[in-house]
């Protein structure tokens, strides 16, 4: 039982997406606990990369192939952990909803992002680029997020990034979520003045940002 | 003018150029804007949706189209420039929406960085355009900050310029308000006057913004840059080879489409080209890949027999300290070795293209200096330079100082530093006075002594007017 860990931890340290998906149905197939392959397998994988990327011995293409094989391979077992009366399965440490705003295709920076937040264990749902406040908050209120995390790239814009927040407010729904922005020409300031709840340069202050949101529930509807 | 310093063999450029023609026949460029997709397909190019496939013989005969060279023209003819051959034409960065200030803190550009900036490049000697989006004048609505960016180049300085590429319609104020300056559309479409950025998207995209604004300049005979920015290892392949053939690919279909938009149209080959910092996913410019990037371009648009755009005075540093000062030497002495004919980021950027800096504007103009007086190389033009008759006359164990020759001779050949402390020890260690602080009272002199040239009040008038009238209209 301990080999199919150990190789389930060899993969996503490797970035082999195929593989997890490989080793994720083994785990199906053989009937083995789906709970223990997340936790002794998957997790472990990922906090090795995340840890090596921390400490300047990881680069991004290692830690976005480990969080693109995590992702593979959780997918895989899903339904299975959904059949788990175990609870929080995946341990994830919540869920966020991440994106770019309306009017903006640039996506690396959101993508980066994404990845390391995987690896730092969160449960992230990516809507892609050039997407109106309406699909953030949608995707939040399918999935049950309450953190909101919005990319622009241009100067052009970041304006986009207020209109979430008038979206919010226009349908009296903004304290129930948290938005974060980030990108290029943002910055604190900026973040100030749309009355965004959280603003990161880096994906390292955004990770503390976002770790900081969760500790306490924007209020319930 | 120094020969040209050729990074690639003659093998490498055509190793180059059939990786091009295989990714723009056999993977093709998307472009997000319907008008520039029909104009491809109505010159018998394959299409797919957006996505453009060209046939290699259509792209090697729509380059040959596209002029060697080109004069810009600016409202004092004195400071017309030619754009290719033996020219190199410095101005600010581009498009940095922050301000680094001396003390190492961050804020917002504002419309008066804008005019600062522009009246620094029109007070030196070294840069020969003004440049164009200097900073994000923050403060200025985005729907009428072409028009104010326009209009601050127009009246604080007489040199070339750059125009908005910000969509069809806001390329076309600006393009307006230049013909308005030089006497009429006609004029400017037969003596192009303003010149923009064209960015791809890269990978092998185009937005909407870029197209329209492509369409605008080639319609009315303006020239524009077209250029791509290769992240290699992120936006593109991490191989230095692979990253320059994705690039080479994107500008090329760039180039076809103006050419098809407007046989003749001036175009400019451009590349920022550069790394990933592989830790952060940042852009990294400052960099000896950038500059290889830099210098390979250059050859590649001597290669298409285009004018080129690269490089600049290029870092990742913060502040103006020793890694700006090293960082962007090093790829602009690249650049301008290389053959770069339009160097746009010349001075000023900090921190790849995030931030615009005083100081650094002043260290860039120095270094500039620098590199404009390697180019001139050796002066063999007659028997006074060769100087055979002074050494004779001075002979073994005399010396130069007291020789006519030498008083006439030295400001002509020596660069006269305007920054750089070359004083003794004791002087320095009195005040310890660093480039940083020295470069700060440097860029209040010239702002205080600067007066902008003249402009006839009844085409101020006329532009103001049209810039009103658009305002009302955009706000």
């Amino acid at each position: 039982m301990s080999t199919i860990f150990e190789e389930i931890k060899a993969c996503i340290i490797d970035g082999d997406d195929e593989l997890a998906v490989e080793l994720a149905e083994k785990v199906i197939a053989e009937k083995i606990n789906p709970v223990d392959a997340v936790h002794q397998g998957f997790i472990k994988g990922i906090e090795e990369v995340g840890a090596a990327w921390t400490s300047g011995e990881a680069f991004l293409p290692d830690v976005m192939m480990a969080a693109d094989a995590m992702k593979a391979g959780m997918d895989v077992l899903e339904p299975a952990l959904a059949n788990c009366d175990k609870g929080d399965a995946s341990d994830n440490k919540g869920s966020i909803v991440i994106g770019t705003v309306k009017g903006d295709i640039h996506d690396i920076g959101k993508n980066i992002l994404s990845a390391l937040l995987t690896a730092a264990k969160f449960k992230v749902y990516d809507i892609g680029t050039d997407q109106s406040p309406e699909n953030f908050v949608k995707k939040a209120d399918e999935v049950g997020a309450y953190v909101l995390a919005a990319s622009a790239l241009l100067t052009t814009t970041m304006k986009s990034q207020k209109e979430i927040v008038d979206y919010l407010e226009e349908n009296n729904i903004r304290d129930k979520y948290y938005l974060i922005v980030g990108g290029g020409p943002t910055s604190q300031h900026w973040a100030d003045e749309i009355g965004a709840d959280g603003w990161a340069e880096t994906t390292e202050e955004a990770i503390k940002v976002i770790s900081n949101l969760m500790v306490n529930k924007p209020i319930e509807d | 003018m120094l020969p040209k310093f050729d990074i690639l063999t003659n093998e490498e450029v055509n190793k180059i150029h059939e990786n091009t023609m295989r990714i723009l026949s056999e993977i093709g460029v998307e472009f997000e804007f319907e008008p520039a997709v029909e104009v491809l397909k109505k010159n018998g190019q394959k299409v797919d949706g957006n996505r453009v496939y060209f046939d290699r013989d259509f792209i090697e005969e729509m380059i040959e189209k596209a002029p060697s060279q080109f004069i810009l023209h600016a409202r004092n003819p004195e400071n017309n420039l030619v754009v290719g051959d033996d020219s190199i034409i410095f101005m600010p960065g581009y498009g940095a929406p922050f301000i680094h200030t001396v003390d190492g803190e961050r804020r917002d550009a504002t419309m008066d960085d804008y005019n600062k900036i522009v009246k620094l490049a029109g007070a030196s000697k070294n840069f020969q355009m003004t440049g164009g989006n200097v900073v994000e004048p923050t403060d200025i609505p985005d729907e009428i900050r072409h028009l104010e960016m326009s209009y601050s180049h127009i009246i604080n300085s007489d040199k070339c310029y750059m125009g908005s590429s910000t969509g069809y319609e806001r390329a076309m104020d600006t393009i307006k308000i230049a013909g308005i300056l030089h006497g009429g559309m006609d004029v400017i479409k037969e003596k192009p006057a303003l010149v923009c950025l064209i960015n791809s998207l890269t990978p092998l995209k185009y937005d909407q913004r870029m197209l329209g604004a492509l369409m605008a300049y080639a319609e009315t005979g303006q020239a524009m840059v077209i250029a791509s920015l290769v992240m290699a290892g992120s936006t593109g392949p991490a191989t230095m080879a692979g990253a320059l053939s994705l690039q080479n690919a994107e500008v090329l279909a760039g180039i076809v489409l103006a050419q098809c938009i407007s046989p003749g149209t001036p175009v400019i080959y451009g590349s920022t080209s550069a790394i990933t910092d592989m830790s952060s996913g940042a852009l990294s410019i400052g960099n000896p890949e950038g500059s290889l990037f830099t210098s390979a371009s250059a050859q590649l648009a001597r290669f298409y027999g285009v004018p080129c755009r690269g490089g600049g005075g290029l870092t990742d540093a913060k502040i103006t300290d020793g890694q700006a000062g090293y960082e962007s030497m090093m790829v602009l002495l690249t650049t301008s070795l290389t053959g770069v004919h339009f160097v746009m980021h010349a001075a000023g950027i900090l921190q790849y293209f995030m931030a615009m800096s005083y100081e650094k504007l002043m260290m860039d103009d120095e270094i500039a200096g620098m590199i404009l007086r390697y180019l001139k190389g050796f002066d063999m033009s007659s028997d006074e330079k060769m100087a055979f008759d002074v050494i004779k006359k001075v002979g073994p164990g005399g010396h130069f100082l007291t020789q006519k020759h030498t008083r006439k001779n030295f400001k002509e050949e020596f660069f006269m530093p305007a920054l750089s402390n070359r004083g003794a020890f004791d002087t320095w260690h009195d005040e310890k006075i660093e480039i940083n602080q020295a470069a700060e009272k440097k860029w209040q002199k010239v702002l205080e002594n600067y007066k902008a040239p003249e402009l006839d009040a009844n085409v101020k008038a006329k532009i103001e007017q049209f810039i009103e009238k658009r305002k009302s209209e955009l706000i």
